[in-house]
């Protein structure tokens, strides 16, 4: 959960103050362009939507018929040898998956938490072994025991695998800046297209169960471990790995002796975002046969909410207990930090047979006291329903004064005064005028390139059927962008200046970015009952996150000696953070806008199923009502549509790319 | 850094035979795990609406306690469970609102899975109004009493139009289509999937709002919320049913039909000969029935195997027609 902070630190960002006069900035350029669309747009309302004649139709039917087929080929009594091979790996999967859970089941409860525990205390110490007994422990509280142990088999599996696959590539990507730039565009689709979208072709090869669940996964957690990999081998000093080819190494030698130890701290960091990458797919791999916690969470949608809160909570900890673990362990087997005596040593491998002995000790007893396969006594999950049932309730009450007067106005003021117009404005401006007005904003923003990519991805909008729908979205994504930036900027400040701010905001982000969005959008609904609003709010809840992180390191970061020599003339501590710390800091500000984007854009499909029309809508329809080519259309335009306003948002202060692309 | 090396390798050791302790646990377990009786496991799956779990534990119950089945429920989406269906992973799903794309491309060409009749129950999609609305308004028992009216739907942002409330977007849907073919003043406004729907009308209908929106029956909420029908044009031949098939609006100017829900098996079970498949084939209940065991569950918030006991606790006689006795 820390991968952003420790990416913008690894770069030091060159900054250069421009000085322009104030009528030729950026900002007054770019309302400029505002303007002449906003001159568009009155000319003529809603009279040219993107032509027919520069539609490809016929896609959605191509398609569609492409499903059938492989479902064909799939379901043939005797399918062909590629489809063999396929069933073998879901069957292999499936069967890795069972062995984990058969594992941590058949150990009984008391033999796993024990185990666990003391496998954390033993390389983690004494604090994470405290996060993995309390988040065992909770699980069988909340008598989610045996949900719980089959997510977490999933998990285990999947980031294996994941890592498997993505450090290699990582490792490579860092090594190579072509096969980098090669495989940096096949990341940003693999986060960015809504894994509602590629469901159905994933079952029809790997069929449903835990191995199609893991492969879906895979999809979303395999670029954190190659970005982050090949970030770790890329932040090697240059200067040690010239001293290193001086003396003559070879590159297999540089590889293990030089690159991989210097970058160790980075490919953990791989394995710990690879793992709450993995988690944040429990929802949707339940939905073709992953079970775990997802089942509880999208079933109890429409039969018991509280149910599916406690079991998104059970994510979150299960989440917040794998990310502490693994960075406590990170941490104490650094061997740069470690320097053992003899007799440390020795006292080291005591605790290791201690820790194995009274293992095998819990084991025993587990079975002896014949604790049984699943935890199912001494819940406290009936009282934790109807404490969230009552919560609920009360969300539930529209004569609430809350409701009355605060959330239900607010949502109306939102919608009427701010969304619609935006809406209204974008759906009806003639097309070619705002391909115009975005491609000039990018261009004024960050120059030729970005504003010819700008261009190329809004004619393919277009050209897929998108375009009314890719700009209804465009506007919920423009309105919670700015309020995640908002208020990502101002707590990320505050946190900056604040170590109490920040260490309050540490678990409030990591809460906020493992929960699924499906678990709080609904009681969202019900606040603010009215369309737009509550999938407006899952962004935010999801993006902002994201920025005070950015932003805080980038306060943070801003070197002592312009801070120093500020205080030096006597500027008050306001003057030090208004003048100097948030000018140099603009860079990582800038960042924040432009991952707020981003963020915003992977929650596109939640905020349809939570009421907003747009394309999220229509990538679920793909999937629920078996219109695949609409689904893969739709999620096609949502990646061009994060390009473009990643484009049009990126500046141009030199290349980003390595930085930006890993959160 | 070499010390620390070595050191790892003695780790790697010892979690190695941990492991292996574990596995060696783990087989022997496994080898003294218990033998299925005659009928071994059956795989239902459970949808994501309150109607299907109660025929899923209702099911549950009798396959376990009067079968001897091992019973496992899945919650696969409605259409990546027709894979599941075809290749054997799931082996029935109770209630199937007439998926008739899948019923072309699995039952009858591939025959990877079998139609297996209904499950006694009938859906039927309307357009549903609170009952304090048709009594202030009389005339909204039919959509023609809608005309001129549609304003008083007004919501913030439908602008100066009625709004209607649509459904969730996997379900069959032609309201946009009967809108304009009807010239009603609405503006559908879209709100996602089923769960939300209910947030915004339940709230709606609390205030005592005027509210019109898409919904169906089986359906507890109905008798909860008092939903009753507002009638649309009587149904003729050709009309369309789902906007998915494209065409003219007019060809959408009728009420939605009532159809029985199926009950559809995976082809191997259904030729497996187990005592379940004789069961699940004559399962079948009324939308009362449904409804009475939905609304302990969602509504109560009962076990889903709690209520399923209790139901066929008080129906034993139809339980044994069901089995055959």
């Amino acid at each position: 959960m820390s991968t952003v902070d420790e990416v913008v630190g690894a770069v030091p960002a060159p900054v250069v103050l421009e000085h322009r006069p104030w009528w030729r900035s950026r900002a007054v350029l770019s309302a400029l362009v505002v303007v002449g669309m906003l001159a568009g747009y009155y000319a003529a309302k809603g009279k040219y939507g993107w032509p027919a004649v520069l539609e490809w139709s016929s896609l959605k039917t191509h398609l569609d018929s492409f499903q059938i087929w492989l479902s064909d080929q799939s379901n043939e009594t005797s399918p062909n040898l590629f489809f063999r091979i396929v069933n073998g790996i879901s069957g292999g999967l499936d069967t890795l998956v069972r062995w984990l859970y058969d594992a941590l089941t058949k150990l009984t409860w008391v033999g796993t938490t024990v185990v666990a525990t003391l496998f954390a205390w033993r390389f983690g110490g004494l604090r994470a072994a405290a996060f993995m007994a309390g988040g065992l422990a909770s699980f069988a509280a909340f008598g989610l025991w045996d949900e719980s142990m089959q997510t977490l088999s999933l998990v285990l599996a999947a980031v294996a695998l994941s890592l498997a696959v993505g450090l290699p590539l990582g490792i490579a990507a860092g090594r190579s800046e072509r096969f980098d730039r090669a495989l940096t565009p096949v990341l940003d689709a693999m986060q960015i297209i809504p894994a509602f979208a590629y469901l159905m072709p994933v079952v029809i090869l790997f069929s449903v169960g835990p191995g199609a669940a893991v492969i879906t996964t895979m999809i979303y957690s395999v670029p954190p471990a190659v970005r982050i990999a090949s970030l770790g081998i890329r932040g090697v000093p240059s200067n040690t790995v010239e001293a290193a080819k001086a003396l003559g190494s070879t590159g297999s030698q540089l590889l293990w002796k030089v690159q991989l130890p210097l970058a160790r701290r980075m490919l953990l960091l791989a394995v710990n975002q690879t793992i709450l990458f993995a988690l944040s797919m429990v929802v949707i791999a339940g939905l073709i046969g992953g079970s775990g916690l997802g089942d509880p969470v999208t079933n109890g949608l429409n039969t018991n909410p509280a149910v599916a809160i406690l079991a998104g909570a059970a994510i979150v900890i299960m989440a917040i207990m794998l990310d502490r673990v693994t960075e406590a362990i990170a941490e104490r087997t650094d061997p740069t930090r470690r320097h053992l005596d003899e007799a440390g040593r020795r006292r080291a491998r005591m605790t290791t047979i201690g820790v194995l002995v009274a293992s095998a000790v819990a084991i025993g007893v587990g079975f002896a006291a014949n604790a049984g396969d699943i935890y199912t006594r001494y819940t406290i999950a009936d009282w934790l329903i109807a404490r969230i049932q009552s919560v609920l309730d009360f969300i539930a009450d529209p004569t609430t004064f809350s409701f009355q007067h605060i959330t239900n106005p607010l949502g109306n003021f939102l919608t009427q005064h701010i969304l619609l117009p935006l809406d209204t404005f974008l759906v009806a401006t003639p097309w070619f005028v705002t391909v115009a007005g975005f491609v000039a904003i990018a261009f004024i923003l960050s120059g030729l390139r970005p504003a010819l990519v700008t261009a190329a991805m809004l004619g393919l909008i277009g050209l897929v059927g998108e375009w009314q729908s890719a700009m209804d979205t465009a506007s919920q994504v423009l309105v919670a962008t700015a309020i995640s930036v908002a208020l990502g900027v101002l707590l990320g400040v505050w946190a900056a200046e604040s170590e109490k701010v920040s260490r309050i905001l540490r678990p409030i982000n990591d809460i906020l970015q493992t929960l699924p969005q499906l678990v709080y959008v609904i009681p969202f609904v019900y606040l603010f009952p009215i369309s737009y609003v509550p999938g407006m709010i899952a962004s935010v809840l999801y993006a902002f996150p994201v920025v005070v992180r950015l932003v805080e390191r980038g306060v943070r970061d801003v070197a002592p000696q312009a801070v120093e020599a500020a205080g030096a003339f006597g500027a008050t501590r306001r003057q030090v953070l208004l003048k100097v710390k948030i000018p140099l800091a603009r860079d990582a500000i800038m960042l924040g806008v432009n991952q707020g984007i981003i963020m915003v854009l992977a929650v596109v499909v939640i905020a349809g199923l939570a009421s907003t029309p747009g394309l999220g809508y229509e990538v679920v329809q793909g999937l629920q009502r078996n219109e695949f080519g609409l689904g893969v259309v739709a999620s096609i335009a949502i990646l061009a549509l994060g390009i473009a306003l990643d484009r049009v948002t990126r500046g141009n202060q030199g290349n980003r790319r390595t930085r930006e692309d890993v959160s | 850094m070499k010390v620390g090396f070595r050191k790892s390798h003695v780790r790697i050791g010892v979690v190695a035979v941990a492991l292996a302790a574990v596995g060696v646990l783990v087989a022997t377990n496994a080898a003294t795990a218990r033998n299925g009786a005659s009928c071994g496991t059956v795989t239902l799956n459970e949808q994501a609406w309150a109607g299907s779990t109660a025929n899923t534990y209702v099911t549950k119950y009798v396959l376990e306690h009067s079968l001897g089945c091992k019973v496992k429920i899945t919650q696969i989406a409605e259409i990546p469970v027709y894979e599941a269906l075809a290749h054997a992973k799931v082996d029935a799903v109770l209630e199937d609102w007439q998926h008739v794309d899948q019923y072309k491309q699995y039952a009858t060409k591939q025959k990877s899975v079998v139609i297996e009749g209904s499950n006694g129950v009938n859906g039927h999609i309307f357009w549903g109004i609170p009952d304090y609305l048709m009594k202030q308004y009389p005339q909204f028992k039919t959509w023609k009493g809608l005309k001129g009216k549609e304003s008083i739907f007004k919501s913030p942002e439908s602008g100066s139009q009625g709004m209607f409330l649509g459904g969730d977007p996997s379900y069959v849907q032609k309201d946009k289509e009967l809108i304009q073919a009807l010239g009603l003043n609405f503006k559908f406004v879209s709100v996602g999937a089923e769960a939300a729907q209910t947030a915004r009308w339940t709230q709606l209908v609390k205030q005592k709002k005027p509210v019109i929106f898409y919904w169906y029956t089986p359906q507890y909420l109905n008798a909860q919320y008092h939903i009753v029908e507002v009638q649309l044009p009587k149904i003729f031949k050709g009309c369309k049913e789902d906007a998915k098939a494209g065409g003219a609006v007019a060809q959408y100017r009728c009420a939605y039909s009532t159809y029985p829900l199926e009950k559809v098996f995976g082809a191997k079970f259904a030729k497996s000969g187990s005592p379940a498949v004789a069961f699940l084939k004559k399962f079948s209940w009324t939308n009362d029935q449904q409804n009475t065991v939905a609304t302990w569950i969602a509504g109560l918030h009962m076990k889903p195997d709690a209520a399923g006991e209790k139901w066929v606790k008080a129906n034993q006689a139809q339980v044994n027609k069901w089995l055959g006795k």
